[in-house]
């Protein structure tokens, strides 16, 4: 097959003068994989969505974009639509929001075969082909939602590459993924490279990084900060931003609230569970799991997605009935003593009314005067006029550190952090949990963390409950030390 | 980048449309206001809608009657300003009250579910199965023909949908993160029914509502003409229509009248809906 490079020329956009992408060059080899890394908002899927001409149109975008011999216009953003899924494809964010809920796996991605018609019989067979080769061939006929995420990621790397498109531009593909699922898509990508394809990956994610190898771009700002081959730049990052970004991995976090050692278990018991099992349908998820958190004790529960480990937290706190065994809740826990942070903070607040009026209900529910709150926002750096505004008008980050500071005001003596950072980038995960931890350490509360996030459990917890370790009867989770000085990453 | 052009998207293409439905609703507004006025002032000012002046009967529009007398010889204009005003009236009482019990029954079958779910629940397909005219028909037959039979039957007929439409939606908000999230923050129901649900409900239920003023205001009408609504000395739409039809080669002005305002209180009302905001 023929071998394309993809250049990228003085791309800019603009949205009403101010500048969200200025990038001079982007060279994408084909064989070699690049990878743009950097934190949100520093308009890196931006300049993908320039490259495939699907950004809005109130953008104005500038510069071009050659395809091997071709050349195009960036402002031109229908001269590419022919291109598309033939020989430029983009890998969306979020797959599972990316299918058709309404279509069968199979048919969605039989679409993508050119020249596809109707209940054809040969594009059938191709997408049956693409799924095998993804080890999906018994998902043909199951719908979006029947699938896990890694999945769901998968099927939506078939329907993308069907159309046989020599250029990938794939936008933030390891949302939500856990590291199996991770392993799986890097294989993928890195096969298509192997291929001669063109690969560029935008990404916050330095492991996936690292895994795809090739040359990485760093950008903050509208601009690329720093350039060169992965293992240089992310070795040996020369540019100040780079090298936060390197250090703000939860395997290299040094900071005043992570514990050195294990205390010995002394606190009075908060919550005792004994012999809790729960199944969904047929297939179970946890039997005969016991455990005691006492206060101030900082737990994490570890695990690949779909093992149960959102559910475990739901029964700990209450919100879910185990099936089996039982739950104990300490008088401590009265009155909104146990909290719990969310995946998603946006959702967690009531969408229709401001920011300010939501935790301006709980102030007067717990009788928290409001100085409280203006010292806790100054705390965390948030500025008191976001409170007038309503949660979607609010970045991820922003959100969740309000999140924390609404589960603080209760004076809680135990919170449960459900992959509450796994949607924001590292820099801000660093900054959330730092805001999150200190918050904890100051009133000895308790903490159970979920999160597919090995080194992040690593980081922020004294005792792990790793629920991937199946087999293994009753199985009383083994305090584990925390060796002070981190080892490499993962 | 979602997190940024998902917003611009949002904002962009909407303007135009919402320009247009704010122009509506202030066109609808303002005519509906002038309804309004004419059956709340013309009734203080006008002749007796029952005073029969049998000399005077058909008699053209002059500009001391602008719409004429009908075959009694009773002032037009009088009369549907009364029959305005009494389907205004009417139409509130029915809409207010479908809405106030639905929307309470929807919000307790939402919340509390298993047995008190299944009850309302059953009790309302019973109304859903059964076409509303009929309902409202039933309690005329069993209270004959006054204005709380007409009031009981329409307001029966409609918090069904009230009922369906929250129930449905309550539902939703109630199983959402935020909701448990207030839960566990133990806000109390007083913070769940005024941050969670009554915002999320105030749209469907203001559509709902427009919608059901002009629902109750024609299925009055309609009970009018076809003679089993309110008894006919009293100043009715609907009445008004069928009584004018032996005449309305000789006097249109009778029928039009009241198909007028008919018509221009159910376009007032629809246009007053406002598009849902997602």
């Amino acid at each position: 097959m023929s071998e394309i490079a993809l250049t990228i020329d003085r791309a800019r956009v603009r949205h009403h003068g101010n500048l969200l992408v200025d990038v001079a060059d982007v060279d994408v080899a084909p064989g070699r994989p690049l990878t743009i890394i950097g934190e949100s908002g520093s308009g890196k899927s931006l300049l993908a969505h320039a490259a495939m001409g699907t950004v809005p149109a109130d953008l104005e975008v500038t510069g071009a974009l050659r395809l091997g011999a071709r050349s195009f216009d960036l402002s031109d953003l229908r001269g590419r639509r022919s291109l598309w899924g033939r020989e430029l494809a983009l890998l969306p964010q979020e797959p599972a929001a990316a299918l058709d809920p309404t279509m069968r796996v199979r048919s969605q991605v039989a679409e993508g075969v050119p020249g596809f018609r109707w209940r054809d019989r040969g594009a059938g067979a191709r997408a049956d082909a693409a799924l095998g080769r993804l080890g999906l061939s018994g998902a043909g006929r199951a719908f979006p939602h029947q699938l896990s995420g890694g999945m769901a990621q998968r099927v939506a790397f078939a329907a993308t590459t069907i159309g046989g498109a020599r250029v990938l531009i794939v936008d933030e593909p390891t949302k939500g993924l856990d590291p199996v699922a991770l392993d799986q898509l890097a294989d993928l990508l890195l096969e298509h490279c192997a291929d001669g394809g063109a690969l560029l990956t935008i990404t916050h994610d330095l492991r996936l990084a690292r895994r795809l190898g090739g040359d990485v771009l760093v950008m903050r700002e509208a601009t690329i900060v720093e350039r060169g081959a992965v293992a240089d730049v992310l070795g040996a990052p020369t540019h100040d931003y780079t090298r936060r970004l390197v250090a703000a991995e939860p395997s290299r976090w040094q900071l005043p609230w992570m514990r050195a050692s294990t205390p010995e278990p002394a606190g009075p018991p908060l919550v005792t569970a004994t012999g809790l099992a729960k199944a969904y349908g047929d297939q179970p998820l946890f039997e005969d799991l016991s455990l005691t958190i006492r206060a101030g004790e900082r737990w994490a529960v570890s695990g690949p997605s779909g093992v149960g480990k959102t559910t475990l937290g739901n029964v700990l706190v209450g919100l879910v009935r185990p099936d089996r065994g039982l739950v104990d809740h300490a008088p401590a826990l009265r009155d909104g003593r146990i909290q719990k942070l969310y995946q998603d903070p946006a959702s967690s607040f009531p969408p229709r009314v401001s920011l300010g009026t939501a935790l301006a209900d709980v102030l007067g529910r717990h009788h928290v005067p409001p100085e409280r709150l203006r010292s806790l926002l100054a705390a965390v750096g948030l500025t008191e006029d976001l409170l007038e505004r309503r949660p979607g008008q609010v970045s991820g980050g922003e959100l969740q550190r309000l999140a924390i500071i609404r589960a603080m005001l209760p004076g809680p003596a135990l919170v449960v952090a459900d992959e509450a950072t796994s949607r924001l980038d590292l820099v801000t995960q660093e900054t959330t949990t730092d805001c999150l931890m200190t918050g904890l350490a100051d009133r000895d509360c308790a903490l159970l963390w979920v999160t597919h996030d090995r080194d992040l459990a690593d980081a922020v917890a004294d005792q792990l409950l790793d629920l991937g370790l199946r087999g293994a009867a009753p199985r009383p989770p083994a305090p584990r030390r925390r060796s002070s000085c981190p080892a490499g990453a993962g | 980048m979602t997190t940024l052009s998902e917003p611009m998207r949002a904002t962009a293409r909407p303007a135009r449309r919402s320009r247009a439905s704010v122009l509506t609703r202030r066109v609808s507004t303002v005519l509906l206001g002038g309804l309004v006025l004419f059956a709340v002032v013309g009734p203080l000012l006008l002749a007796d809608p029952a005073a029969q002046t049998l000399d005077r009967y058909l008699e053209a529009p002059s500009l001391a009657e602008p719409l004429g007398r009908d075959e009694y010889g009773r002032s037009v204009l009088s009369r549907l300003a009364h029959a305005t005003r009494l389907s205004l009236v009417l139409a509130t009482l029915c809409v207010a009250t479908a809405l106030v019990v639905g929307t309470a029954a929807g919000i307790l079958a939402a919340w509390r579910g298993t047995w008190v779910d299944t009850i309302l629940r059953s009790v309302s397909e019973v109304f859903v199965a059964m076409p509303a005219l009929l309902v409202v028909l039933l309690v005329a037959a069993t209270a004959d023909g006054g204005v709380w039979a007409l009031y009981v039957g329409i307001a029966l007929a409609q918090w069904v949908e009230y009922f369906r439409v929250v129930r449905a939606r309550a539902a939703v908000v109630l199983a959402s993160p935020a909701v448990e999230a207030a839960r566990l923050l133990d806000l109390g129901w007083r913070h769940v029914v005024r941050r969670h649900l009554w915002p999320d409900l105030r749209p469907l239920l203001t559509t709902l509502a427009s919608l059901g003023m002009v629902t109750s205001i024609l299925a009055m009408s309609t009970l009018g003409f076809v003679k089993v609504g309110l008894e006919p000395p009293r100043a009715e739409l609907g009445l008004m229509v069928t009584e004018s039809f032996p005449y309305y080669d000789v006097a249109p002005w009778l029928s039009l009248a009241p198909v007028t305002v008919l018509f221009l209180l159910t376009v007032c009302f629809l246009g007053l809906r406002r598009t849902e905001t997602a």
